[in-house]
């Protein structure tokens, strides 16, 4: 059957987007294969669509947990059934009836943490698995800005069963990332399919700001007369927060905070709300925009600079989906890195933790065979963050360290943890110097990429003379009218379809 | 209106200084704690136990400041306090929320929402005939439970909607003392999304604690209507499909009494599960409130009961230590059971 009948009969779209046919014969052509296609473009169907050709299973490797359940919901809809997401949701019964019938599901999708679970790995060794997909490849990378130590044992794992067919997606990869991905995998070569990062119909425009308070006035004042929908990320809660408060009391527009202290209901019910326009802005962290499908957001304002060029370009990228223009504004106030200097920093063990944490192992009793065990208590007393003690957790419990000594292992994890800082300082130089930058902004970002901008379009950046009173809003935003809707009439309208005589 | 100053107010008028503010605390938040069980039985207060699980020690503690300020209350002792004539007055003028039923209610309390917040979506999207939508509730249980009732409905799909619809006005228009809206505007229907609890308050120009203690109370009325007319809400009734609704026991307790009925002795018990013999004195003092005719008389003798239950009615307090200075004779434990079992308001 042809492609294009496949992706009719099961998905009901009538053409490809831009890569994912490309990247589809080659897989189908039985080759590795690394997709860089920019995010918005549809890389599930890259792996979804091939399994209606394949025999075996295909295994999906996806980094994180929400991702992979939006993934799996999403995929569900569209009527397949054969779906199992292995992780930490699942209860113990769960996933032993999981493990039992694994042979029933079509695709198995994985968290890196179970695929550690050497039990696991045995029940997903009996299956033929024709296709083996690494989504987020640039997490394998130590030098990609979201590096996990788990990541980088999927060459590993790969190996173990038996070098299937391998397909390696990623949003954003700078060509070292990339060969770290292939190197990393265990492979020679892989077919690279590359859609351009470019996305023509949106527009970078870059603001000084003289301080934080300007900076919020500017906000105001931009969201009320740019065309809405859009976003505002910022790397605070707090900021966030305020920002939400005063859109809505100055009576600007209809606007949520949206971050990862809310609770999961309050989550989906903004996010839900700003798909379905009852909202006009949201005002997030960068906990927000996975999985949010919206095809019209018109603008994505930065209050605060990113932590690094890929991240910056993922999160502009859910502007204009529809191919209509679209504005991309970051304000920049000096002394702006501070703040992702600082989380970076915040992300890791700091020294002081690790010397602390391996003073206190010292005096406790090693495990029968010389292994450490990492006790709650001590993450409780050393100030260790969630993410932090992961790291700590990988590096004492990883298989390679088992033989060494205390003190290399200390040793190892110190190097680690400044390696990272020095690769995400250097990220955060590099975007500060973008913003600094007298440059085109859109021929900058895809030297970063290294390619090379053919076709120059008309609205492109600051640089290049954009004027943004072309995303100036014809409407006038309607005054919030309090009209006073009664509780039947709303259950009404959610009840009783009176459109409902056909 | 529906306020939680009031409530607070009237668990401290109750609890008469004989305890600190922190047990009102703990009972809001329906604390597991034989302490907190005994207190909301002891003192009345069962109808507020658990009705406010979200609420922090730091909120708590600012509205207890707030009664202080408007001198409704005094300090007694510390962190405990008295009502003032002021206080009093106050509570005369503010209704008590009626159908709030906080023990009976609130294992189950969420997740009557999470089903009913469920199930009005995806009937509406029936209506509708829209399929592809992101369900509101990730709960796995609540996603079985709507698959289950959905084979049930014996009306046709298009339809269930009007049904739905005119069970929860017909259930909603009875009562005076709740106010809808509360619950309404949270639900999500066809290309219409609920508000969450922080824009439903201020959609309502309510507080948030006062928002939260008044969604509260309609669903308990809610709950309590359907339950007592299921035959007149015959949709609506199957949102208590397979609940398990009568757990007035913890689930270690519930362990203990297994063994006590064996005719093991508390010892033994605290030996065989491995656990402190005071805390199987707590699930005995558990069984003494929620099991009618458990018999205390294999733990205190008769006479002794009588002397606890006289020197507390004459001192008017349920202070333990109070009894125990006046009878040396008896042990907290048993003094501690005589009062669960005969000692409620």
């Amino acid at each position: 059957m042809e492609l294009e009948s496949i992706l009719e009969k099961h998905f009901g779209y009538h053409s490809f987007k831009t890569g994912q046919k490309e990247v589809i014969s080659s897989i189908l052509a039985g080759q590795h294969t690394l997709a860089m296609l920019p995010t918005g473009t549809g890389k599930s169907l890259c792996y979804q669509l091939p399994g209606y050709v394949l025999k075996g299973q295909i295994l999906i490797i996806s980094p994180l947990l929400s991702l992979m359940q939006d993934q799996v919901e999403q995929f569900k809809r569209f009527g397949e059934k054969r779906i199992i997401a292995l992780n930490s949701f699942l209860s113990v019964a769960e996933r032993n009836s999981a493990l039992r019938q694994l042979s029933s599901y079509k695709y198995i999708f994985i968290s890196p943490e179970m695929l550690q679970i050497p039990f696991i790995i045995s029940r997903i060794q009996e299956m033929t698995i024709s296709l083996f997909v690494v989504d987020e490849a640039h997490c394998i990378s130590q030098w990609g800005y979201d590096f996990r130590p788990d990541y980088s044992k999927l060459g590993e794992i790969r190996k173990k069963l038996g070098n299937p067919l391998t397909l390696a997606l990623t949003a954003t990869a700078t060509s070292k990332v990339r060969e770290d991905i292939i190197a990393s995998l265990g492979l020679e070569e892989m077919i690279k399919v590359e859609s351009t990062i470019d996305r023509p119909n949106i527009a970078y425009y870059v603001e000084q700001i003289t301080d934080y308070h300007d900076k919020q006035n500017r906000v105001i004042d931009l969201v009320s007369w740019l065309q809405k929908p859009g976003i505002i990320y910022f790397s605070s809660k707090k900021a966030a927060e305020q920002m939400a408060s005063l859109l809505v009391e100055k009576e600007i527009c209809q606007a949520m905070a949206y971050h990862g202290g809310l609770d999961q209901t309050s989550r989906i019910l903004i996010q839900q709300q700003f798909i379905y326009g009852q909202l006009d802005v949201i005002c997030a962290t960068s906990a927000f925009g996975m999985g949010v499908n919206k095809e019209n957001i018109r603008f994505i304002i930065h209050f605060h600079m990113p932590m690094q060029i890929e991240s910056y370009l993922q999160e502009i990228g859910r502007a204009g989906r529809d191919g209509l223009p679209s504005i991309a504004i970051l304000l920049y106030s000096p002394g702006d890195e501070q703040l992702p200097i600082q989380l970076a920093e915040g992300e890791l063990p700091s020294m002081q933790q690790i010397d602390w944490l391996f003073n206190r192992l010292a005096d406790e009793q090693p495990l029968m065979d010389g292994r450490f065990k990492l006790n709650n208590h001590l993450k409780e007393l050393g100030g260790f963050s969630e993410i932090q003690w992961r790291i700590i957790e990988d590096f004492v419990y990883s298989p390679q360290q088992q033989t060494s000594s205390s003190d290399y292992l200390q040793v190892t994890i110190k190097e680690f943890v400044k390696k990272r800082i020095a690769i995400k300082k250097s990220n955060i130089f590099r975007m500060k110097k973008w913003v600094e930058s007298t440059s085109c902004r859109r021929e900058s970002i895809l030297d970063y990429f290294t390619e090379i901008l053919s076709d120059k379009v008309p609205s492109c950046c600051d640089q290049c003379g954009l004027q943004l009173s072309e995303y100036k809003s014809n409407k006038k935003t309607p005054v919030l009218t309090a009209e006073e809707e009664k509780w039947k009439d709303y259950l009404a309208k959610i009840l009783l379809n009176s459109g409902l005589t056909k | 209106m529906l306020q939680i100053e009031p409530i607070i107010l009237y668990c401290l008028k109750q609890l008469d200084s004989e305890r600190t503010i922190y047990s009102v605390y703990h009972l809001l938040n329906g604390k597991k704690s034989s302490q907190t069980i005994q207190d909301a039985h002891l003192y009345s207060l069962k109808k507020f136990f658990g009705i406010y699980e979200s609420l922090t020690r730091e909120s708590f503690e600012e509205i207890i400041q707030s009664l202080l300020k408007k001198k409704w209350i005094y300090p007694s002792r510390e962190q405990r306090f008295l009502v003032t004539s002021l206080g009093k007055s106050v509570l005369t003028t503010h209704p008590l929320p009626y159908f709030m039923n906080g023990w009976k209610y609130h294992l189950f309390t969420s997740q009557v929402w999470e089903r009913l917040s469920l199930f009005i979506q995806v009937t509406s999207n029936l209506v509708y005939q829209e399929a592809r939508y992101v369900p509101i509730q990730k709960n796995k249980d609540v996603h079985k439970w709507l698959k289950a009732v959905l084979k049930e409905v014996q009306a046709p799909r298009k339809e269930v909607g009007s049904l739905v619809f005119f069970e929860l006005v017909d259930c909603f228009n009875d009562a005076t003392e709740i106010d809808p809206s509360l619950l309404v505007f949270r639900l999500t229907g066809f290309q219409q999304i609920g508000l969450t609890p922080m824009q439903a308050a201020q959609k309502l120009h309510m507080e948030i604690h006062d928002y939260h203690i008044g969604f509260i109370h309609t669903l308990h009325y809610l709950i309590q209507k359907i339950n007592c007319q299921s035959n007149r809400f015959r949709i609506l009734s199957l949102l208590f499909h397979d609940l398990q609704q009568d757990n007035e026991l913890t689930h270690s307790s519930q362990k203990t009494w297994a063994l006590l009925k064996q005719g093991y002795s508390l010892d033994m018990i605290a030996t065989y599960r491995h656990l402190k013999l005071s805390t199987i004195e707590d699930h005995l003092v558990e069984f003494a409130l929620n099991i009618d005719n458990f018999p205390i008389d294999d733990y205190v003798d008769k006479e002794l009961q009588t002397k606890i239950l006289e020197i507390s009615r004459d001192s008017a307090t349920r202070q333990l230590k109070i009894i125990r200075e006046k009878l040396k004779t008896a042990t907290y434990f048993q003094i501690r059971l005589v009062l669960a079992k005969y000692g409620g308001r």
